[in-house]
């Protein structure tokens, strides 16, 4: 886990947050939430490179585990896929998340991270971005957008603790 | 293949582990990982759990120092709900029998 600084979203009197993004960035996390979609619903959620959006649950009891990814796997794939659909529209089709959406802009964008993260083979070590600055570089374009998408998700935790009245706690979201 | 009649002996070994599995509550865990933010595993703690800044800190730096921390107890239903919710937030959370540290 890593400390970041705060950025884009502004919390507004009436709960809901303003999103202050330039059109490519827009595009840019509508593409990054329609991949994970396609990852999602076209890949095997057993995949290694999933295993950090659906890791084992039982980590000392494989039966049981086996018996609760059969009975909830499905449903955590159905509950992302409900928050992309949401968090698409939004940040696709306006300058407005409603308190609820920002919840899943979080989810959705940390998802997003995970799975990049993953293929980075990211650790604990990594207090510098890995790879070169050469533009031609996939892994560092990769690197480059993680290190983006950390800062981005920072600004959201920023504006979500920023709904939490001083002392009091967040409503529980279930 | 199994006698349908159980011998007294096998009655007496079903309601010792039913007892074990009844009165041992079930623990959660987080675990430490490079990625998500610790920002972000403390927002996600007091979301789920309703917990203050002050203990969803403390938490989260248990976490992040230690390796993994115990985030709730109870029954296995209970746990078993609170870490469907922490991998609905992409944390990386475990469950076990209290006592059976691994």
């Amino acid at each position: 886990m890593r400390r970041r600084a705060s950025g884009p979203f502004q919390l507004q009197a009436d709960g809901s947050f303003r999103v202050n993004l330039p059109p490519d960035v827009r595009e840019l996390l509508v593409h990054l939430f329609g991949e994970l979609r396609d990852v999602l619903t076209q890949g095997n959620t057993s995949d290694p490179a999933l295993r950090r959006l659906f890791p084992v649950a039982y980590h000392d009891d494989a039966e049981r585990d086996a018996e609760y990814q059969d009975l909830m796997r499905s449903e955590l794939v159905a509950s992302r896929l409900t928050a992309i659909s949401r968090v698409t529209e939004a940040i696709g089709g306006g300058d407005r998340l409603e308190p609820g959406d920002m919840d899943l802009l979080l989810q959705s964008l940390n998802a997003v991270r995970l799975l990049l993260g993953t293929m980075l083979n990211v650790s604990e070590a990594d207090e510098t971005e890995s790879g070169t600055d050469d533009p031609d570089d996939p892994v560092a374009a990769q690197a480059h957008l993680y290190s983006y998408l950390g800062w981005l998700l920072e600004a959201a935790v920023g504006a979500a603790i920023a709904a939490v009245p001083d002392g009091g706690n967040p409503p529980k979201l279930r | 293949m199994p006698s349908t009649v159980p011998s007294t002996r096998e009655e007496l070994d079903l309601d010792q582990s039913l007892d074990t599995t009844t009165d041992s509550p079930w623990v959660v865990i987080v675990w430490n990982d490079p990625i998500n933010l610790m920002s972000y595993v403390t927002l996600v703690l007091r979301k789920v759990f309703g917990y203050s800044l002050e203990k969803a800190t403390q938490l989260m730096l248990d976490v992040h120092h230690k390796g993994r921390a115990v985030v709730s107890s109870g029954p296995r239903e209970r746990a078993e709900l609170d870490v469907y919710r922490l991998h609905e937030h992409g944390l990386w959370a475990t469950m076990q029998k209290d006592g059976n540290d691994k």
